[in-house]
């Protein structure tokens, strides 16, 4: 037993803070996709071997624009997240760190800034051991002939690539896309429609036909529109499977949960363009019907269901899917999860995909008006017919960060319980574990009196 | 020294009558833009009450307020409050700017119930989120967001910002019900030029020991501009410009220095005071309530909305925001200039904690000076409390590091 549960005074909760007991059913299918994964990470580091051109870019999933001209490409988010998961952030924080970025800013960029700056320097000084773990992954990472921006919402994204741009001594061309907010406050301003929607879809759009001469200029080679088209075709079918397997989760009990979604993000955001996604996803949605077919949950026990606002904290994924399946609470959606990626492929024509991209780019949840962005957020809790919210106050992120007082403000409206826990999407230090124990606890409890007020 | 140099108590041509007369005309002008900075809301309330027109509130530090000004209304960039973080401990949390939490408070708290609208051009990340704190916690309080490029160096640049700037023209017209012409924006646009050329004026008097003017007295001259009824404003500053070149002052002997940083919010006076209480005088900045705000003017031409979005694209150029992403300006690089333009033995780097683009060039920053060999100090700012006892100890360290850094050059 926990320290924390011997000294709980309701029997009936115990919040089981031992993480690895290992009582989350999770999806057997996402094994498929962790080879996908793997498998880009080779390719990419292979990829000047095989003469590719190597793309840096951060922000929105704009992959399938580099997959359609053949070039590799590297999300700055997802190296310092792959980093993360590894237990290897450390080293390019410290080096970030010495520099004399504030630990403050994005752990995302100081990861990424400070990788930058320990592969210029190693480079420099021949000093890389390819041979050792940390070297490895850090030797592995080619480094970029081109950088693209192209962040919905947050500014400090912007700034970490200009930061990029500079560490190369701005030899590395640079291009930004601009994605900008949809604040709402024209008259006929709905959820991802109106005046305004329509004028930003066209203006991204511009930019994005932009980005592609950016590419042909520094490749030298045309763009094959055609290709963009097939590639997409894959994304759209994956996008829709993946989304009808979501809604799936509306069973009780949920057959995944916030956690098995989370591993797929990386599929959703910059995996390539292909049937072999497309088969991922589609054992994804063959296996969650199954379990919906059969009853079985994945937690096992569900008592409580939760949604998930905020940033993945890296560290902690599979301890957190442990700590809330051991309290018999199953994350079921979350707004990272479920708001953030692909989420309207209806409107991608595969004639012209570049107006449904755009469309898509922009529906990035944080990059609409708060009432908008809680508006979905409450009619995603409805529908999973959530219980409580769990709150991660990502440190670094203030992307993310930056609603989330409003949107407890709106669960409290609609009778659902919240709490506030602080962490980080990849440093560690700022996530306290205690905490989060001590806050899950007295929130269970709350759920639970309700309950029994209600009986 | 310090504050015992300020206004003119030294020079020989003060023991004239009539010098000493316009001492005391200068003094009243002072006065008046330390009133008005020091209680914003304040003068924009009663101006309301007294003109009949409309106050528009903005945030910084992008939005063209000539247009706002064209379209009758008084146009009020909002400022930092001085009161603890109360209402809005539970609306932001700790770890945004200070800016951005005061704003929050202060709409919890119901001070901007008076203004008409808000509007912004702004893309910070916090802002963007206080401005949704703001509009969920006033729904009735109108709030215009039209956002510009932020790469500056895009091609598309001057045509996409245009484009919006024509949009937050058409939003201030529908807002207030009226049509804003050619004419009146060109009229504003010759207004506020005056304005700005008038106070870069004063910079050139401090920059040639010709004014006595503390970083104090420089904020609150800024800061007015910045809230103030512009014709009232520049009336003011006319008499103040005639007045000082009228009176030169003797140059200071305590140490030149140039403060930088400080983007949104305005340093506390108190920190200006004890800066300059510590042998250094502030001769340049390129803060948003200093230089910054004032170092570009908006080309007189005939198509004024055009020429509002160039002086949004070329601003950059004149004084490097780091908001911004342009390949071509680099902060650093300014900054060096800067400081030798003005004089100035070294740099006090004012960084607001938690304002994240001054936190990313930074270091760029730092390495630069440090490869110069100017001697840098960074002041890390806070909203509820500062080290003043500890900052002290640091400026007075890092005046003697300037100091010896002056006596081996010349040597």
């Amino acid at each position: 037993m926990s320290k924390l549960s011997s000294i709980t005074t309701n029997p009936k909760i115990s919040v089981d803070s031992t993480a690895p007991r290992m009582r989350s059913n999770r999806i057997k299918a996402t094994r498929l996709g962790s080879v996908i994964v793997n498998d880009y990470w080779s390719d990419l580091f292979a990829a000047k071997e095989q003469g590719k051109k190597v793309i840096w870019y951060n922000g929105t999933y704009i992959p399938p624009f580099f997959h359609a001209h053949d070039v590799a490409w590297v999300h700055g988010e997802a190296w310092s997240a792959y980093l993360a998961a590894r237990h290897h952030e450390g080293d390019a924080q410290a080096a970030g760190e010495s520099r004399g970025y504030d630990r403050e800013l994005c752990s995302y960029a100081r990861t990424h800034i400070g990788q930058a700056l320990m592969d210029k320097k190693d480079l420099q000084d021949g000093k890389i051991d390819p041979q050792s773990a940390k070297g490895l992954a850090i030797s592995q990472l080619p480094l970029p002939d081109m950088i693209i921006n192209a962040y919905p919402y947050c500014s400090s994204g912007q700034q970490w690539d200009e930061m990029i741009y500079r560490l190369f001594d701005k030899r590395v061309p640079i291009f930004h896309v601009n994605v900008p907010m949809l604040w709402g406050g024209r008259k006929d301003a709905t959820y991802l429609a109106g005046s305004e929607m329509d004028e930003k879809v066209a203006y991204v759009s511009r930019q994005l036909r932009a980005m592609t001469e950016f590419m042909v200029e520094h490749t030298g080679r045309k763009y094959d529109w055609d290709r963009l088209s097939e590639v997409m075709s894959f994304i759209k079918k994956s996008a829709e499977l993946r989304l009808e397997a979501m809604d799936m989760c509306t069973a009780t009990p949920s057959p995944a949960s916030f956690f098995d979604w989370i591993v797929t993000i990386a599929h959703v955001n910059f995996m390539p363009g292909t049937q072999r996604l497309v088969d991922f996803f589609e054992a994804m949605k063959a296996e969650i019907a199954g379990r919906v077919a059969s009853g079985e949950g994945a937690v096992p026990d569900e008592k409580y269901r939760l949604f998930f606002d905020g940033m993945m904290n890296w560290n902690k994924v599979g301890w957190l899917a442990e700590k809330f399946a051991a309290n018999n609470a199953c994350v079921v959606a979350g707004r990272y999860t479920h708001m953030s990626f692909w989420q309207e492929p209806q409107a991608i024509d595969l004639n012209d995909p570049v107006p449904g991209m755009a469309h898509n780019y922009l529906a990035c949840p944080n990059n609409s008006g708060a009432p908008y962005m809680i508006g979905e957020i409450d009619r995603l809790c409805d529908k999973f017919k959530i219980d409580a919210m769990v709150m991660h106050v990502s440190r670094t992120c203030r992307g993310m960060t930056n609603s989330q007082h409003l949107i407890v403000d709106s669960a409290r409206k609609h009778d659902r319980a919240a709490l506030f826990f602080e962490g980080d999407v990849a440093d560690e230090s700022f996530y306290k574990d205690e905490l989060l124990n001590t806050r899950l606890e007295a929130m269970l409890e709350s759920l639970d009196s309700r309950r029994a007020m209600v009986a | 020294m310090g504050l015992t140099y300020l206004l003119f108590g030294v020079h020989p041509c003060m023991q004239r009558r009539g010098v000493h007369s316009r001492m005391e005309s200068m003094q009243k002008i002072l006065d008046r833009f330390a009133a008005v900075a020091g209680d914003s809301l304040a003068y924009a309330r009663e101006w309301k009450e007294r003109t009949g027109r409309p106050v528009i509130g903005s945030f910084p530090m992008h939005f063209p307020i000539e247009l706002a000004h064209a379209a009758g209304a008084l146009p009020v960039i909002i400022q930092e409050a001085d009161d603890p973080i109360t209402d809005g401990e539970g609306a932001v949390f700790s770890f945004y700017c200070g800016y951005n939490r005061s704003v929050a408070d202060q709409a919890l708290k119901g001070r901007f119930n008076f203004l008409d609208a808000i509007m912004f051009s702004d893309h910070c990340v916090q802002l963007l989120g206080t401005a949704d704190i703001v509009r969920w916690h006033a729904p009735e309080l109108p709030i215009l967001f039209e956002q510009p490029v932020s790469s500056l160096d895009m091609k598309w640049a001057l045509d996409e910002t245009r484009a919006v700037y024509e949009m937050l023209k058409k939003d201030v017209e529908e807002l207030l019900g009226v049509t804003v012409s050619k004419e009146a924006l060109n009229a504003s646009i010759t207004l506020y030029n005056r304005g700005r050329r008038l106070m870069r004026r004063l910079y050139e008097l401090r920059i040639a020991g010709n004014v006595g003017l503390s970083a104090r007295q420089m904020q609150h001259v800024i800061k007015s501009a910045m809230v103030m009824d512009r014709e009232e404003h520049t009336a003011l500053l006319e008499e103040l410009v005639a007045q000082a070149e009228a009176n030169p002052t003797l140059a200071s002997n305590a140490m030149p220095v140039y403060l930088s940083g400080h983007l949104c919010q305005a340093p506390k006076l108190e920190l200006l005071d004890l800066i300059e209480e510590t042998g250094t005088i502030v001769v340049g900045d390129d803060l948003y309530h200093g230089y910054r705000y004032i170092a570009s003017d908006v080309p007189e031409t005939d198509d004024p909305v055009a020429a509002l979005a160039n002086w949004y694209i070329d601003k950059n150029a004149k004084v490097p925001c780091p908001t911004r992403a342009d390949g071509d300006a680099d902060w650093d690089d300014f900054l060096l200039r800067d400081v030798q333009r003005t004089g100035a033995e070294g740099i006090i780097v004012l960084v607001a904690k938690f304002c994240e683009p001054h936190m990313y060039y930074y270091p760029e920053i730092k390495d630069a000076f440090d490869a110069a060999g100017i001697a840098l100090l960074k002041l890390e700012t806070e909203h509820d409390s500062m080290p003043f006892e500890a900052f002290k100890t640091r400026v007075e360290t890092f005046v003697e590091v300037a100091r010896r850094k002056r006596s081996v050059a010349a040597a």
